[in-house]
């Protein structure tokens, strides 16, 4: 956890560094204008401080070329990026949990090694690519969905989901390698452990044993790791947003980073790496619920 | 008296750098109802092996490679696997041994044994509960009502086995298997564990497996003893003929080679010298034979089998012959 | 410290990726720049084996030339992360306590960074050139490197030969670049290989977003944009570089995969 507030206070240091790139593209006049009102002119250190500080108060600064409060922008956009992302992560769950189970019924046979060539294949395409193909495939092709373009939920739910199908999917294809492997090989850990025999001893039936006991047990290192598959996967939707036209913060940081406003930059950092720490503590207090190995600080108080 | 459980020529192998080799070899033993039989040997003996063979856990890449397995009368060798789920846990039960990993560590204990009742019997949630407190209680755990929705980790090791023992009899079976149930307790645990399955057995008559390679405990323990070495049942006799007047060397060697307090300490311990065979690598003919202090030329080349010498079974040709030797002595 | 000598298919293909993207000058059959060469849009065919472009211009050339940036910049990036990488964990294996903490945390805080997120930054300060962006793209990937080093030098140095080596009076610094380096070399190359994979993704999806090499200059990610641009007309534009771009990461994956299976099987052997 410290790791991550870390990082949080390691990327405000690059806008700076950005700023610093600021310096070098504007005419010597206009620069020295608009150095003393952006308090460029202030030492780094200051600027920096003043950022944070106005930052954890909601606002995130004024974007130097539009000139719209960072905030509004960040706010009008997250909604689409929130959706796309939770698409993104329920889908992976979902291919994972049909793909792990598969592959660990015969740890070995066919269908694991060929389950386990998907997964380097997958994780060997580029996230855009696989969207491409999907593009060239649904919309040129086959003529069957709209590639471009995002519709608010509260607008139209139909048209919403329909625009969100291929994206999701992609996103999740560029996440489920990584979580299948390694939920695969938690897995199998958990399948030679003596708590397994005993079930088979009791003469449960397999299905029984791979989702009441097998699974539920390998859930908690992978929560760990989906958090940071997660991680992984907003680098993905920043990508996924712009190709397919979908207007979240995504693709707001790349219009800032064409032209090098700084401010929607920084503000747009600080919004994602936030999400990634959010994300990461949800599915920690999540690991707290399915192992109560966990929660033992109530319990433990209550006995002592 | 009809015997629960019959075995017969039971082999097991596992694949070696030179093919398969057997590592449970032609073994055939009884256990008649309601007896308690202690099965003896070193580790690398195929005493767990056999233990698995007879709940058929026995996964790639070992492999049973022949005999016959009759549970109260039915083979079970031959049944489908799905056939054969249906008994297990029903008419034959195992305990393992390290109690404190047997258990699904994020399952509550009670839940468990939840889960074996109702596999075995169709009954409601509330009467299962009520039944699993009442096993909870009988394998004599205290407080069983809320005993019953502990987690594993909230319980010590000699509780955790009493758990496994009600789990395992939660079926009702005819058998039960203990495989060094109780190797990884205290021995003040060890005692009270083994006396709890003592208790159990005689009010349900149970036909026990025993599987130790404590002496003590099988002869505290057992009515009957089977001596294992190297994949072959050497011996098979009671309690008091085995560790009064044991019959195969391999046996009298490990009987001499006990200590307690008893022994001289000026002299050296009676090890048996040399190590078992791997199983790659058994001996032709008798598989003690390089290690026995009365081995012939004979032994060298066959396999002695399972006779009748003074009461019990013993593999070896010279059984009678050394017993009258001895009991000159 | 020998390897198996067996056929390596995917280091095949690496060993081939690399030498016909440095011998695209004399493979291509047109000048990638020449406007012209043929009929806009036009498919796959003899005359060109990949079509041609929007303006003309031959696609195979473009895929060849374009091969060579990628893989200058993935490789030039891969040789940065190992070395500010192998330095990173080295100092901080052999030092140990609150060196090594300070130099891991660093290490995990810049590894929690999205990728993307982290070179869209960058680039958007710096500018993205040639030049740029493997010092980018090498400083995001030394993370990795810097904790595999460290765990191996950590490994190494608890081994029982540097123990020896001590014994004798052997000094510190020419301990580590003789005995220690040529043992975690293996897991470096892994490491290198594994790197280069990311390193050609993280260069292609920049690129494909427009904030990596611009044209007139194109990398395999650059074509993919203008690509991507054109797609209701042409779809082998974006395809041909896609599928190259893909083979290229791949073949990088599964040599570095296969490296790492024949590394552990000859550790779990002895």
């Amino acid at each position: 956890m410290v790791l991550v507030f870390l990082s949080i206070r390691v990327l405000p240091g690059d806008p700076v560094l950005a700023r610093l790139g600021a310096a070098t593209e504007v005419t010597p006049e206009a620069l020295k204008a608009l150095r003393v009102e952006a308090g460029l002119d202030r030492s780094l250190l200051a600027q920096l401080f003043s950022w944070l500080s106005h930052a954890v108060r909601g606002d995130l600064g004024v974007s130097y070329i539009s000139q719209f409060p960072v905030t509004q922008l960040v706010g009008e956009r997250i909604p689409v990026t929130l959706e796309l992302t939770f698409f993104i992560i329920l889908l992976s769950c979902i291919f994972s949990l049909i793909l792990a189970p598969l592959s660990i019924l015969k740890p070995g046979g066919k269908l694991d090694r060929f389950i386990g060539s998907l997964t380097s294949i997958g994780l060997s395409v580029p996230g855009f690519v696989t969207g491409i193909i999907f593009i060239l495939i649904f919309s040129l092709t086959l003529q069957w969905l709209p590639s471009l373009g995002y519709v608010p939920i509260t607008e139209d739910l139909g048209k919403n989901l329909q625009l969100l199908i291929m994206p999701s999917i992609t996103g999740a294809l560029t996440a489920t390698p990584y979580l299948v492997r390694y939920l695969r090989a938690s897995m199998l850990e958990i399948k030679q452990s003596s708590f397994i025999r005993t079930a088979e001893g009791k003469g449960l039936s397999d299905s029984r044993i791979m989702f009441r006991h097998i699974l539920p047990n390998s859930l908690v290192p992978t929560l760990t790791m989906l958090g940071l598959i997660v991680g992984y996967t907003l680098s993905g939707v920043i990508v996924i947003e712009y190709m397919f036209g979908l207007p979240g913060i995504g693709s707001l940081a790349i219009e800032g980073a064409f032209k090098r406003d700084y401010a929607i930059i920084q503000g747009v950092s600080l919004v994602i790496i936030s999400l990634f720490i959010l994300t990461t503590l949800l599915f920690d207090i999540l690991c707290g619920i399915v192992d109560p190995r966990l929660r033992v600080t109530k319990e433990r108080q209550n006995e002592i | 008296m009809t015997s629960s459980l019959v075995v017969k020529n039971l082999s097991i192998s596992v694949p070696s750098s030179k093919g398969r080799v057997a590592v449970v070899d032609n073994v055939s033993f009884e256990i008649p109802a309601g007896k308690k039989v202690g099965m003896v040997g070193e580790s690398g003996s195929g005493k767990s092996l056999t233990a698995y063979a007879l709940m058929r856990l026995i996964k790639n890449p070992v492999s049973i490679d022949g005999g016959e397995i009759f549970l109260g009368g039915r083979e079970i060798l031959g049944l489908s696997p799905k056939d054969f789920r249906l008994l297990r846990g029903n008419e034959i039960s195992m305990i393992y041994q390290d109690p404190m990993s047997a258990l699904n560590p994020i399952m509550k204990v009670g839940q468990q044994i939840i889960e074996s009742i109702q596999l075995h019997s169709p009954v409601s949630k509330a009467i299962a509960r009520k039944t699993a407190i009442e096993l909870l209680a009988s394998v004599g755990i205290p407080e069983p009502e809320s005993r019953i929705d502990s987690f594993p980790f909230e319980m010590s090791g000699g509780m955790l086995q009493r758990v496994v023992i009600a789990i395992a009899l939660s079926g009702e079976p005819q058998v039960l298997i203990a495989d060094e149930a109780t190797t990884a307790l205290d021995v003040t645990t060890q005692d009270r564990v083994l006396t709890l399955i003592d208790k159990l057995a005689a009010e349900r008559g149970l036909s026990v497996l025993l599987i130790t390679h404590d002496l003590g405990v099988a002869a505290q323990f057992s009515d009957e003893i089977m001596v294992m070495y190297a994949g072959k049942l050497v011996e098979n006799g009671s309690v008091n003929q085995i560790f009064s007047n044991p019959a195969h060397p391999y046996t009298k060697a490990l009987l001499d080679s006990r200590c307690d307090y008893t022994i001289d300490v000026n002299k050296p311990i009676n090890s048996i010298a040399g190590q078992p065979p791997r199983p790659d690598n058994r001996p032709t003919g008798c598989v003690f034979s390089p290690r026995c202090a009365h081995v012939q030329d004979q032994c060298k080349t066959s396999v002695p089998p399972l006779t009748s010498s003074q009461g019990r079974l013993t593999a070896c040709f010279r059984a009678d012959e050394l017993f009258q030797v001895g009991s000159a002595n | 410290m020998k390897f198996k000598k067996k056929f390596s298919p995917s280091g095949f293909i690496v060993l081939a990726i690399m030498a016909i993207t440095l011998a695209a000058p004399i493979l291509s059959p047109y000048d990638p720049y020449a406007i012209g060469v043929g009929e806009p849009f036009v498919g796959p065919g003899w005359k060109h084996l990949m079509g041609t472009d929007d303006l003309g211009r031959d696609l195979l050339s473009r895929v060849l030339y374009g091969g060579r940036i990628t893989v200058f910049i993935a490789l030039a990036a891969t040789i940065i992360a190992l070395i500010i990488g192998t330095l990173w964990g080295m100092i901080a294996g052999v030092q140990r306590g609150w060196v090594d903490e300070i130099l891991m945390r660093t290490a995990d805080a810049t590894m929690a960074i999205p990728q993307i997120l982290f070179a869209l930054v960058c680039v958007a300060a710096v500018g993205a050139s040639v030049v740029s962006l493997p010092i980018v793209v090498g400083i995001l990937l030394s993370p990795t490197t810097a904790r595999m080093a460290r765990t191996a030098v950590v490994v190494e140095l608890a081994s029982d030969y540097v123990v020896a080596a001590k014994a004798t009076g052997l000094k510190k610094s020419r301990l580590i670049m003789t005995e220690v380096l040529p043992n975690i070399a293996p897991q470096l190359l892994v490491q290198l290989s594994i790197n280069a994979a990311s390193a050609v993704m993280i260069e292609a999806s920049l690129s494909f977003i427009g904030l990596g090499i611009q044209p007139p200059n194109a990398s395999w990610g650059t074509l993919m944009l203008q690509g991507y641009g054109k797609l209701w007309n042409t779809y082998w534009f974006v395809l041909f570089p896609a599928l190259v771009v893909t083979a290229t990461i791949l073949a990088f994956n599964s040599y570095g995969e296969r490296i790492r299976v024949s590394l552990d099987s000859r550790k779990s052997s002895i």
